[in-house]
């Protein structure tokens, strides 16, 4: 193995990573506000953690029975991702498969590359086990145990991520992947033999998981020191690296299967371009039922109905059905569904029209607008494609939400008017507020801007927007007003969201006609 | 008779590079006009303004008798447009797409059934006409973008590397069809790099170089005024004409074209 390949290698494949920061300033500043948002929760944690240990009294198996149910998960999680084989981004295909690298340097550059990617998003990790150590003031040979347990888990789970994807890509047959599907089975066994009231519990089995949640609620819990689950785990890692070494010497490069790149917080319009080409191919086929034709009245329906075909076949209105059905559910269990709390669910929902537009404008953003040079060079009237594109999304956002406050209403005997007019003012007030701050961030000038930015915006503008909404609807509740006066609130919050749509569309269309490609 | 392309004194610059600097081209009615220069001359920028996706700094452009930036949307009507790296609705199908495209330009439907049926059959899109457009390769979704830049009949077809991706068969027909289309009074504008289907297709080109006309006429013209041989080709003219232009002060170059245009307006009188 040639260590200097490695370490080029590993700069490229860490520089491609994280190219999207290195690209422009507000991404590197995503990063940062990202990399600091995390610390105040690895803080409270961490004072979770000392709290529980300080007060005693706590059942430290199950504890262990947790901790090792989670990891479990992750690990089996990560046996479900080597199913494809062994994946690589495109360039990598076409730049270092071509030229004279050996399968184990570019594995061993590839491993250090995700740890150190990784290691941004998982450094929490190490914040709260410094945290834990020095405010529980554990002795040095327990932290050193914890950290040591921490990093060979880590390197456990790299390895058997390429160990496993290097066999599946030798491997593409249906016995191979039952006997990956019965190893997460086995994995999660001890989870699901708890649901079934089995006996069969995590702490019995000599699961990686159990040795390290062992190790760890051990230490902190001042149980010991767990050298026998070390040796357990370390044994596991050694098995491993000796299957990995064995691995890396075979020639897996023309098997491997090539991903699009991702880097986090690529904004680019060729990254997300590369990820909705995916999604249409997954989704056009429930979308084919519905086709544009000759027989459309007006242009506006003709248009109309073509956004709506793009918005199925794309995946938008599935996500948003999706996204709407988990939200009810989530309240359903979440609680007695009693009518305070279908009361509550109704709101709930009218709350969540404030994130739809800006899901299915950022969808919209991505699938169609580098597609906008058909109609400019067209003579068309730019005016109406943008109508009856915010039409689609308004009609779309309220009106999943609408049929689902109604179906509830029916059952429980509520009345849904405040929660259907929330519904319709939000999705009023906020389509005209994404789509202008969408197009406002299109320009020239702000294009390379991430779309988070325009994300934030467009939700800032629209909670400020909406803020006689709320107050409308919140006194109405709060005072609990009568029919003629909810109908007054009614009609004074929609003429307000009406007149903001007004106010906005022409703002659009004025910009959208100036929109340089 | 009006040219029907008029392009005077036009500046363009963004993010930084001055594309334009002072392009004056004129385009004459019914015959297939050739642009040509290196990467980064300003050809694609030229195209673009000239369609109305990107707006100019400063100077005039005429497309058929109107001013653009005083009548920017209805001399659209008469053109049809592919980009060089063409950008399709991927959810829709292949005729879908040709619905829309005709649609929006208010075609009447019988015609965009017909025109429709017509290019899916020229450019043998039959099996592809209910697919998505994703599913295609980059030649077909060439060939789509030209058929929706055909499917109401434009005067003006402006079309920025039209052959890239495509197979020598479809680009046999492709060039038969702009043939027809001259010979009907119509006219082809191209932006192309081979310089070979340029000398053989165009009436006439232009070279642009660091956003300027350095030369533009028919092959004879442009032997003459780079003082080429008979012989030439339009490659030995085309690197004659940008290696002398490299060596001279950009000022010069456009001085240099500027006279030249000025001589050619003479000789037509």
């Amino acid at each position: 193995m040639r260590l200097k390949i490695v370490l080029n290698l590993y700069k490229f494949k860490v520089k491609s990573f994280f190219g999207a920061f290195r690209a422009s300033k507000a991404n590197l500043a995503l990063l940062l506000v990202y990399v600091f948002s995390l610390l105040p929760s690895a803080f409270g944690f961490s004072i979770m953690i000392v709290n529980a240990v300080n007060q005693g009294g706590v059942n430290v198996e199950t504890y262990i029975e947790t901790l090792a149910a989670i990891l479990s998960l992750l690990t089996a999680f990560i046996l479900f991702l080597t199913f494809r084989g062994y994946t690589v981004f495109e360039h990598e295909q076409n730049l270092i498969f071509t030229s004279p690298v050996k399968p184990m340097e570019f594995l061993v550059a590839s491993i250090l590359a995700d740890l150190t990617s990784i290691l941004v998003f998982i450094y929490p990790l190490f914040a709260i086990y410094a945290l834990v150590v020095s405010w529980l003031n554990l002795p040095l040979s327990s932290a050193a145990l914890i950290l040591s347990a921490l990093l060979i888990f880590i390197f456990f789970i790299f390895l058997l991520k390429a160990s496993l994807s290097i066999i599946m890509s030798f491997h593409r047959n249906l016995s191979a992947k039952i006997a990956v599907s019965a190893l997460i089975l086995l994995l999660l066994f001890p989870s699901i033999s708890l649901a079934l009231n089995l006996p069969l519990k995590y702490v019995l089995l000599p699961y990686p998981s159990t040795f390290l949640a062992k190790i760890l609620v051990g230490e902190i819990y001042g149980a010991g020191l767990q050298t026998l689950d070390l040796l357990g785990l370390s044994l596991y890692f050694l098995l491993l690296a000796a299957i990995f070494i064995i691995l890396s010497k075979e020639n897996f490069f023309p098997l491997t299967t090539r991903v699009p790149f991702v880097s986090p917080f690529d904004a680019s319009m060729r990254m997300q371009a590369l990820k909705m080409e995916k999604s249409i191919k997954t989704f056009s086929r429930m979308g084919m039922f519905l086709t544009l034709n000759l027989e459309s009245k007006s242009l506006l329906a003709f248009l109309m109905k073509k956004e709506f075909i793009r918005m199925v076949r794309e995946g938008s209105l599935f996500a948003v059905i999706f996204m709407y059905i988990v939200v009810s559910f989530v309240v359903i269990v979440s609680g007695a569904f009693s009518p305070q709390e279908a009361l509550f669910l109704t709101f709930f929902l009218g709350v969540y029209s404030l994130i739809v537009p800006l899901m299915l404008i950022a969808n919209w953003r991505v699938s169609d607008f580098e597609n906008l040079w058909v109609p400019i060079t067209s003579g068309a009237n730019i005016r109406m494609i943008i109508r009856a594109l915010l039409y689609d999304f308004i009609l779309v956002s309220s009106g999943i939400p609408a049929a689902i406050i109604l179906v509830v209403s029916a059952i429980y005997g509520i009345n849904p008017l405040m929660a259907l007019l929330l519904v319709a003012s939000s999705s009023i007030v906020s389509c005209p507020v994404n789509l202008y701050v969408t197009i406002k961030f299109l320009t020239r000038k702000s294009r390379s801007l991430s779309s988070a930015l325009a994300g934030w915006a467009s939700m800032l503008l629209s909670a400020l927007l909406l803020t006689p909404t709320y107050s409308l609807i919140a006194l109405s509740q709060y005072l609990n007003l009568g029919e003629t006066i909810c109908s007054l609130f009614a009609a004074i919050i929609l003429l307000y969201s009406a007149l903001i749509m007004k106010i906005l569309s022409a703002k659009i269309e004025r910009n959208a006609v100036n929109i340089e490609m | 008779m009006t040219p029907i392309i008029e392009m005077v004194d036009v500046w363009k610059s963004y993010d930084g590079v001055q594309a334009l600097r002072g392009l004056n081209l004129q385009v004459q009615r019914g015959e297939i006009f050739g642009l040509i220069g290196p990467n980064g001359a300003g050809k694609t920028t030229t195209l673009k303004i000239i369609v109305g996706l990107l707006k100019m700094d400063r100077g005039v452009v005429r497309v058929n008798g109107v001013d653009i930036s005083v009548e920017p949307y209805e001399y659209k009507r008469i053109i049809g447009y592919v980009p060089e790296s063409v950008s399709l609705p991927d959810y829709l199908t292949v005729e879908e797409f040709l619905i829309y495209s005709g649609k929006i330009r208010e075609v009447p439907d019988e015609k965009i059934r017909e025109r429709m049926n017509y290019f899916i059959d020229l450019f043998e899109l039959r099996e592809k006409r209910g697919a998505l457009i994703v599913s295609l390769s980059r030649g077909m979704r060439q060939k789509v973008a030209i058929a929706s830049a055909l499917i109401h009949d434009p005067y003006l077809l402006i079309l920025d590397e039209p052959f890239i991706g495509i197979d020598p068969m479809g680009q046999h027909v492709l060039k038969e069809l702009f043939n027809e289309r001259v010979k009907d009074g119509k006219t082809i504008f191209i932006s192309t790099h081979m310089l070979d289907t340029a000398e053989r297709l165009c009436n006439r080109v232009a070279i642009i170089y660091r956003g300027q006309n350095i030369a533009s006429g028919d092959l004879g013209d442009l032997k003459q005024i780079s003082r080429s041989g008979e012989n030439a080709t339009l490659e030995e003219v085309f690197l004659k004409l940008t290696e002398e232009a490299g060596e001279q002060p950009i000022e010069e170059t456009a001085e240099r074209g500027r006279r030249f245009l000025g001589f050619l307006g003479r000789r037509r009188k």
